[in-house]
């Protein structure tokens, strides 16, 4: 994903804001553990409120531990790992290889990234079926519809709705799957059109493809990414969250708008 | 019939994250790595999922019985409905959506009635296909124009936008702002949930 899935720290209390911090450093314990620097280079908040979300959901005990590390050398802190940890680093390396995959076809970059993935790649497809064969279709199409030269920004968007959607269900037999599925499908259209607003200028320079085009206005890119996070928030609220509602509510109702916002006036 | 709310151990009317924290207590109890895969526990864990469906999920459609049927959905020899009409309720009652879709897609164009549209836009709103759930409520509608459970269901889907927009003002930076039409639709639909609660 691409960073877009972040708290609102100003709107957060001091508790909060350590639980979220020593899950943000759990999940990069346990990219380190499984795949090492390639796998910390990686860490993400989006794949945070992932794993919030699901250790939440299954009230997965947590495992507390103190380290010290790379950004933060000299001060031990916490971290906090569950059970649902795993899978996010998994899910987090696993769409790091595919939108590398992506990123290469469009600008030449990402070779790096793939270079860093492809040794896990054989064991997460064995292990993920589901969410690998579903984000390689969801790739496939939205690359051969890019190449079409629609620039329906909002069906578009639902590639990446249904890839954050699979990624999402951790568990295929649970009796809230689909809402799982539904709060990531929202999610994942959320952060394909916030991502094609903000590089919009930026696809222009370079002569890469952007759905919405370097005029769009705030107005029209902000009535469809209300949409996706209104349908992401309805399941959400559909989930029987508790211990981790208060910072997960942060981030979806608040979070995901602070880097629209900051950059609404430049569009103009 | 047992009471969804008594399951959860609530007073009818208790707020969502009640319920939320009511279902999580219990899921842990009767969880098999807490209470061994005894069949008393799988009965009541399946018991506590519909009374949490029912309360969060079906508030509208309890007419057609999704919790309180468990025995029957309602259907066996009702008007010469086509069969994969019950089929679609069975599996919307146990949330498998995407399964009802399907049974709900053997069933004909001809044959497709009001009621044939509610479900597929019940079925696509719990997948969170909004656009395509609106677009199926709105030929509900316009097949069958007097029902309220339709037109709840409606304003259930197109209430979301305004409820999130109303939250994510309590942050300060709102997405949208709330113009007096806003208000007066949230209100409305407060009015058709109250209403469509307690019928």
């Amino acid at each position: 994903m691409f960073g877009y899935v972040t708290a609102d720290i100003a709107n957060m209390s001091k508790e909060e804001k350590a639980c979220y911090k020593a899950h943000y450093c759990g999940l990069c314990h346990v990219l380190k553990e499984r795949y090492g620097t390639a796998g910390t280079s990686l860490l993400s908040y989006d794949m945070t409120f992932l794993e919030m979300l699901l250790s939440d959901l299954n009230d997965a005990e947590e495992h507390r531990g103190t380290e010290r590390c790379a950004t933060s050398p000299i001060k031990e802190h916490l971290y906090i790992t569950t059970s649902c940890t795993g899978y996010a680093a998994d899910m987090q390396m696993l769409l790091a290889y595919f939108s590398a995959i992506d990123d290469e076809a469009d600008e030449g970059k990402g070779k790096a990234v793939l270079r860093k993935a492809e040794p896990y790649i054989g064991r997460l497809r064995d292990e993920y079926p589901r969410q690998a064969s579903a984000a390689e279709r969801g790739l496939k199409l939205l690359m051969e519809d890019e190449k079409a030269g629609t620039h329906d920004a909002e069906l578009l968007s639902r590639h990446s709705g249904t890839i954050i959607g699979e990624i999402f269900v951790m568990d295929d037999s649970s009796f809230f799957r689909d809402d799982m599925r539904a709060l990531g499908y929202g999610l994942g259209r959320f952060i394909y059109l916030m991502d094609a607003w903000c590089d919009r200028k930026k696809d222009a320079r370079k002569g890469l493809f952007n759905p919405l085009g370097p005029d769009a206005c705030w107005d029209d890119a902000k009535e469809m990414l209300l949409s996706a996070a209104a349908d992401a928030s309805a399941a959400f609220e559909r989930l029987p969250l508790d211990e981790h509602i208060s910072i997960l509510r942060n981030v979806l109702y608040s979070g995901i708008w602070l880097h629209g916002e900051h950059r609404k006036g430049k569009g103009k | 019939m047992t009471d969804p709310w008594s399951v959860l151990g609530l007073q009818p009317g208790a707020s969502a994250d009640e319920v939320k924290k009511a279902y999580k207590t219990l899921a842990k109890k009767y969880h098999p790595d807490v209470a061994g895969n005894s069949p008393e526990a799988a009965r009541r864990m399946q018991e506590i999922n519909a009374a949490y469906d029912q309360i969060i999920n079906h508030r509208e459609s309890s007419s057609y019985g999704g919790y309180s049927s468990s025995s029957s959905y309602g259907y066996g020899g009702d008007s010469g409905e086509p069969i994969e009409l019950g089929a679609a309720i069975s599996y919307i009652n146990a949330r498998r959506y995407r399964e009802a879709l399907n049974a709900l897609s053997a069933i004909p164009a001809e044959k497709r009635t009001a009621r044939w549209y509610y479900l597929s836009s019940y079925a696509k709103y719990f997948l969170g296909d909004t656009q395509g759930a609106i677009s199926d409520i709105d030929e509900a509608i316009r097949r069958d124009p007097n029902s309220m459970q339709y037109m709840a269901f409606r304003n259930r889907i197109t209430g979301q936008r305004q409820q999130y927009t109303a939250y994510t003002g309590t942050y300060g930076r709102p997405a949208g702002s709330m113009g007096g039409f806003c208000l007066n639709l949230c209100m409305m639909m407060a009015f058709f949930r109250f209403c469509f609660c307690w019928i």
